[in-house]
């Protein structure tokens, strides 16, 4: 199975030891030139329905080696990590896994590799350049081979080289400095062996130095050993000093060539000097970050602290996984001391999301129980870590629900929440088989909430517990896990469910009325759609409630064409305060209007969580109150009276837009052989996926298709194309976007208006879509 | 209703038409249901139909509206039945001919338990015969009422039925006979392990019941996990008459209390959607009403409502889900069946829970943080973990903080000081002085 994975790495010149988490690349030891460091490895999957898990790993970590498997090339995920890694400010570089395949099976001649692998290091370029500058906090982060920020070898057969390696070897023999014969050894660089003449250009006897130098030793290699020739073996092993032990000597094949291999360049020696020179100490990376990573004024004692990862500041931490432990419901809070130290029995401010300075909300003062060393599998129990050093917690788990900030001082903020670039669009209702199981089932949903960055457990207005992720396989897992190890009850699991959205695609065709119960207070109305691009902004935190009201009026006025007036006076966001919908407040000098503000704010966000059509959320409306006439006594025009009619006015506004649905769409990308491609189309036809790139991937048989496919579409997905493409085609699902649903969503017989019926009926409610009289009132 | 009578100083209440058949607190009741027509041949064929198994377990309910005929309909169906049981109406705190009455209070049991088929099921014309005596109605109170109840002894709702000795109440099936109603959908909501069926006298139409109570179930426990996080309760006091509704206001002040949550008691007459939206601080209401009414199902208010036995659901630790169901409050208080005792004792673990309605930690504070309103100097006792916790609590007033509108400023010293003016006449649909201005107000008339 292909696994590009992310090993997001953190660096620390402090301590003398090595540890890894148990993966494939553990054969890193040793020292450079005596001085220690410590390098801590996370491994993370590489399946875009946890890249929740890649994120967690990153906010912890300050470098990121991507895997790239180099006969397939860049994918969908590799590109989703690297826009986190960079967004995060973590700085990569990257490995080409996975040569032994390009040698063994592909046989690929060695120019037609060495073009293979220039063109994956120029799009992982083509990546970094879009989401990061060269004059950014992080400097020039474009890997080259050249640089030394790239590194070759197999993964499986545990071998691994940079040029400088490479380069270290041949300085001798040219009697050039490695730093200038690495230039030598990548890029249009080429060697007459003849002469003796290097030439920037190829000609007659003139080979390129990549191949010459550093493909050819290696290809002389495979072919002695996989074509049995002994003596060439033996001749060879003599020349590049590598001693075998008697056993290995009768070895022959493969066996042979991962041991030799293995000697000749083991993959911790690469590594480790990818990782100790090129990827930052906590002090260098932690400096840049710091503005990134803190919510508070930049010059309070933890921003300080964190700048200059001070162990003398007051301590700083940000927890940013829950590792499940060997006691069953417990946890180990998994995370990064960024400023101060943190040591067993210490009195801290543990700090979840919702935390604000100076309220309570959300606050716990408690005493580390117990600070330990993660190493894989094992724990260790340590005294105190400092800053810029990766730690687990015990005791604090019951106090924060994922994620939080751990902090000595008082007036601290909070570190920044993790921003992940997946949904959980993939909803399952479960429920116990024995009614009388509903408590251990709540137990299990909350421990399984607690165990993974992203899933979502709650408990919906119809009494359906959902358990939410981010595609079919995320959920697959997280069921399993809370039927066998959260909740250990039979469950029974209805069919995998895609959560809409409810939109309007038009403004209102009226100024929509509603009175208030007591016929005395009248708001008038319109709902509009936003302009293409708003409700991401909205979510990517572009446009935000918090922000400065003024800056959000001039974006919008800049980039939306928002009236500047109307721009200044957006009452609220919703849902919950920050959602992709709006209020503005379009009114000229109606009396006491200030005084139903909190009404209609929160009479919107109700509305704006369950819709008209199907109580599912709303997205993309914005609300314009357009007038109100209010009763002259402040009894009669109290919450009682505006809530439930600015609620019902919202309604209104929506049905008369010409209501619509939403709904989230994967970008797929599948690979496989020419000959399946064919097969592919029928199946993303049949599924409404749209392909909106298709190429082969050069020098190699592969074909890649990139396409749009409804989440709703995509159960069974993946078995579907396997079977009618013979296994050689695998798809990756990554949500993208929300889409508008053509057809009109208030016909039952139309495409959104069965999924309206669906969602009705699921939530118990009745068949037909509320009336519009319901909502609407005459003059 | 009972306070108008207690008004014109009455002694006794005559109820007429469907009535929930709770115990009343002050006043006797003697109801008159009325006697609506039914078929008994029809019925007892529906009966055959659903239940072609003359061996089967039922138990037989019915809308109040139809108990004059069930002595009739028992004797027909008993024939081939022998396992059907006939719930009669308990109507305890209603009168039955005055020397009766006390030698049935105290043969009641008896006569229950020996399952005799008693033909005295309460009819109209037997109660208005009977004459009002000065007993008191609290003398059968609830101790009378639940303490004398063996196993397989039910009352519910106003009716009462015994099941034979071993027999387990799952076992057996329900058949109602009536229209869809509040009762039926209590009922079902109590007896919630057993399967419904009805039939309708008025379509003449037997079916099995397909409301999937289990669903209700669980809508119902997603409003008790609103109400655990809940801070700011609103109890609001739906009757004045029933039987002991001081007493389980009482009890659930003390539960909030020891949630470490606050309440805040309302008194509304007739529940509606503005009138409950006025009051935005409060998180959740308990609604303090007679079995039949207290379950509010609608989704148009603004916060939930709840039932007393879901809020001691969501505040007492002792008492947990098990899936039965209780709508009659007086079920518990101390002393009735379905009590349990309040965990005064305070546990020493102040972990937090997780909210799956909102995702967020939800903070527990125990109660006696709450009554000393305790002060960043208080001396806080360690528990065993050895981490020390102080939380701190939200209210109302905090909310009024958070408002952005919160009242008018005084601007003391702006304002110059006048004498008395006359201020505004009239009522609210249209003020003396803005006549003309509403022209719609005749048309609109205000109901407050």
């Amino acid at each position: 199975m292909s696994r590009n994975a992310a090993l997001p790495l953190n660096q620390q010149p402090s301590l003398c030891t090595m540890k890894l988490s148990d993966e494939d690349l553990q054969y890193i030891e040793g020292e450079r030139e005596g001085k220690g460091f410590l390098i801590n490895l996370i491994d993370s999957p590489g399946h875009v329905d946890f890249s929740s898990e890649v994120t967690a790993a990153l906010r912890v970590t300050d470098g990121a080696l991507v895997v790239v498997d180099c006969v397939s090339g860049v994918c969908v995920q590799t590109e989703t990590v690297l826009r986190q890694a960079i967004n995060e400010r973590i700085k990569p570089v990257l490995f080409m896994n996975k040569m032994d395949r390009a040698l063994l099976e592909l046989q690929l001649e060695k120019e037609d590799l060495y073009q293979t692998l220039q063109r994956i290091v120029e799009s992982i370029n083509v990546i970094v350049a879009t989401y990061a500058d060269d004059d950014g906090p992080m400097g020039n982060i474009q890997v080259s081979p050249e640089k030394g920020t790239v590194g070759f070898g197999s993964g499986l057969h545990g071998w691994a080289f940079t040029l400088k390696q490479f380069a270290e070897i041949y300085s001798k023999k040219f009697k050039i400095e490695p730093a200038k014969l690495m230039k030598r050894l990548w890029g249009d660089q080429f060697y007459n062996p003849k002469t003796k003449k290097w030439n920037k250009t190829e000609g007659e006897g003139f080979t390129r130095g990549f191949n010459q130098f550093v493909l050819d030793p290696i290809y002389k290699m495979f072919d002695a050993i996989m074509n049995f020739k002994k003596e060439e073996t033996a001749k060879l092993h003599e020349k590049l000093e590598i001693k075998l032990t008697k056993e290995e000597k009768d070895m022959e094949g493969k066996p042979l060539l991962k041991r030799t291999m293995l000697k000749w360049l083991p993959a911790g020696d690469a590594l480790l000097q990818m990782i100790t020179i090129h990827l930052p100490s906590p002090v260098t990376a932690q400096r840049y970050r710091m503005e990134l990573l803190y919510e508070g004024p930049l010059d309070d004692p933890v921003a300080l602290g964190i700048k200059n990862c001070d162990t003398q500041a007051p301590l700083c931490l940000y927890v940013s996984k829950m590792v499940p432990t060997v006691d069953k419901g417990r946890f180990h809070a998994f995370g990064r001391v960024f400023s101060g130290k943190v040591a067993t029995g210490q009195k801290v401010r543990i700090m979840g999301p919702n935390y604000v300075p100076g309220k309570k909300e959300d606050l716990y003062n408690k005493s580390i129980q117990r600070t330990i060393l993660m190493m894989g599998r094992y724990t260790e129990a340590i005294e105190d870590v400092p800053c810029g050093n990766i730690v687990g917690l015990v005791g604090v788990d019951q106090f924060l629900v994922k994620t939080g900030t751990i902090t000595t001082y008082e007036n601290a903020h909070n570190l920044k929440m993790m921003k992940f670039s997946v949904s959980p669009v993939v909803r399952v209702a479960v429920e116990a088989k024995n009614p009388a199981d509903l408590p251990k089932l709540v137990e299990g949903l909350k421990r399984l909430a607690k165990s993974d960055p992203m899933v979502q457990c709650l408990i919906e207005e119809s009494g359906e517990h959902i358990v939410a992720g981010a595609g079919e396989l995320h959920l697959e897992i997280c069921l399993k896990d809370l039927e066998e190890d959260h909740a250990c009850i039979p469950l029974k699991k209805s069919d995998p469910v895609v959560s809409y959205r409810e939109t309007v695609s038009e403004t209102s065709a009226f100024t929509c009325l509603s009175k208030s119960p007591n016929k005395h207070n009248r708001l008038f109305m319109t709902a509009a759609p936003f302009g293409d691009g708003l409700a991401e902004d909205i979510d990517s935190g572009d446009v935000s409630s918090k922000q400065d009201f003024k800056a959000r009026g001039r974006y919008l006025v800049e980039k939306y064409e928002w009236d500047a007036t109307e721009s200044r006076k957006i009452w609220c966001f919703g849902p919950e305060g920050t959602g992709p919908n709006m209020v503005v407040d379009c009114t000229k000098g109606v009396q006491y209007l200030n005084e139903i503000k909190d009404s209609v704010v929160a009479g919107f966000q109700w509305a704006s969580k369950e819709g008209p059509l199907c109580e599912e959320n709303v997205r993309g409306a914005r609300f314009n109150i357009h007038d109100v006439t209010l009763h002259a006594d402040a009894i009669h025009r109290g919450g009682g009276q505006i809530i439930p009619t600015a609620r019902r006015c919202f309604y209104a506004c929506m049905l008369t837009a010409k209501p619509a649905l939403m709904e989230p769409v994967y970008l797929c990308e599948i690979q496989c052989p020419e000959s399946a491609v064919g097969g592919i189309y029928g199946v993303l036809n049949r599924r409404r996926g749209h392909v909106f790139e298709e190429g082969q991937v050069i020098g190699t048989p592969m074909f890649h298709v990139k396409s749009y496919l409804p989440v709703n579409e995509s159960f069974g997905f993946t078995a579907d194309l396997r079977s009618n493409t013979g296994g050689q085609a695998f798809p990756q699902c990554v949500f993208d976007h929300w889409q508008l649903m053509p057809g009109d969503a208030t016909d039952p017989t139309s495409k959104p208006g069965l999924v309206v019926v669906a969602t009705r009926k699921r939530k118990n409610l009745s068949d037909e879509l509320p009336p519009l009289d319901r909502f609407l009132d005459k003059l | 209703m009972k306070f108008a009578a207690e008004h014109v100083q009455a002694d006794l209440i005559i109820h007429y038409g469907r009535a929930c058949l709770s115990q009343t607190r002050r006043l006797p009741v003697l109801h008159i249901f009325g006697k609506w027509p039914i078929t008994i041949q029809s019925c007892h064929k529906q009966f055959r139909q659903l239940f072609p198994d003359p061996a089967v377990k039922v138990l037989v309910f019915s809308d109040v509206v139809y108990s004059h005929c069930m002595g009739e309909l028992q004797n027909a169906i008993k024939l081939n039945y022998p396992n059907v049981i006939f719930t009669k109406l308990n109507i305890c705190s209603t009168f039955e001919k005055e020397e009766e009455f006390f030698c049935k209070s105290k043969s009641r049991k008896q006569a229950n338990i020996k399952e005799e088929n008693s033909q005295d099921i309460i009819t109209p014309e037997t109660q208005l015969s009977s004459k009002s005596g000065e007993t008191d109605v609290d003398m059968i109170s609830l101790e009378d009422s639940n303490n004398d109840l063996g196993n397989g002894y039910f009352c519910r709702f106003g009716r009462e039925f015994c099941l034979p000795a071993h027999a387990q109440l799952e076992e057996y099936d329900v058949f109602y006979i009536g229209s869809e109603s509040l009762c039926l959908r209590n009922l079902m909501m109590s007896y919630n392990k057993c399967q419904f069926y009805s039939y309708d006298p008025c379509t003449n139409v037997g079916r099995k019941e397909t409301l999937n109570v289990n669903k209700a179930l669980m809508r119902r426990y997603y409003m008790i996990q609103r109400a655990k996080d809940a801070q700011v309760v609103g109890i609001v006091v739906g009757t004045l008459g029933v039987a002991d509704y001081l007493k389980v206001i009482e009890r659930m002040k003390q539960v909030i209390k020891l949630a470490g949550k606050k309440s805040y008691l309302f008194v509304m007459g007739k529940l509606n959607v503005a009138k409950m939206a006025n009051f935005m601080e409060v998180d959740v209401f308990v609604l303090v009403a007679c079995p039949e009414n207290t379950l509010i199902d609608s989704q148009e208010f603004y916060k939930p409502i709840v039932t007393p036995f879901e809020m001691e659901l969501a505040c007492l630790r002792t008492r947990e889900w098990t899936g039965d169901y209780i709508t009659d409050f007086r079920d518990l208080l101390p002393g009735a069946s379905a009590s349990v005792e309040l965990d005064v004792e305070e546990s020493m673990d102040d972990i937090p829970d997780v909210s799956l309605v909102t995702g967020h930690l939800r903070p527990t504070y125990s109660s006696s943080e709450v009554e000393r309103g305790f002060s960043s100097t208080s001396l806080v006792e360690r528990n065993q973990e050895t981490s020390l916790s102080t939380q701190h609590h939200t209210s109302a007033a905090e909310y009024l903080a958070s408002r952005s509108w919160s009242g008018l400023e005084q601007k003391l010293g702006e304002t110059p000081v006048t004498t008395a003016v006359e201020g505004r006449e009239g009522i609210a649909a249209g003020y003396s002085h803005e006549k003309g201005l509403n022209q719609d107000s005749q048309e609109s008339p205000s109901s407050e």
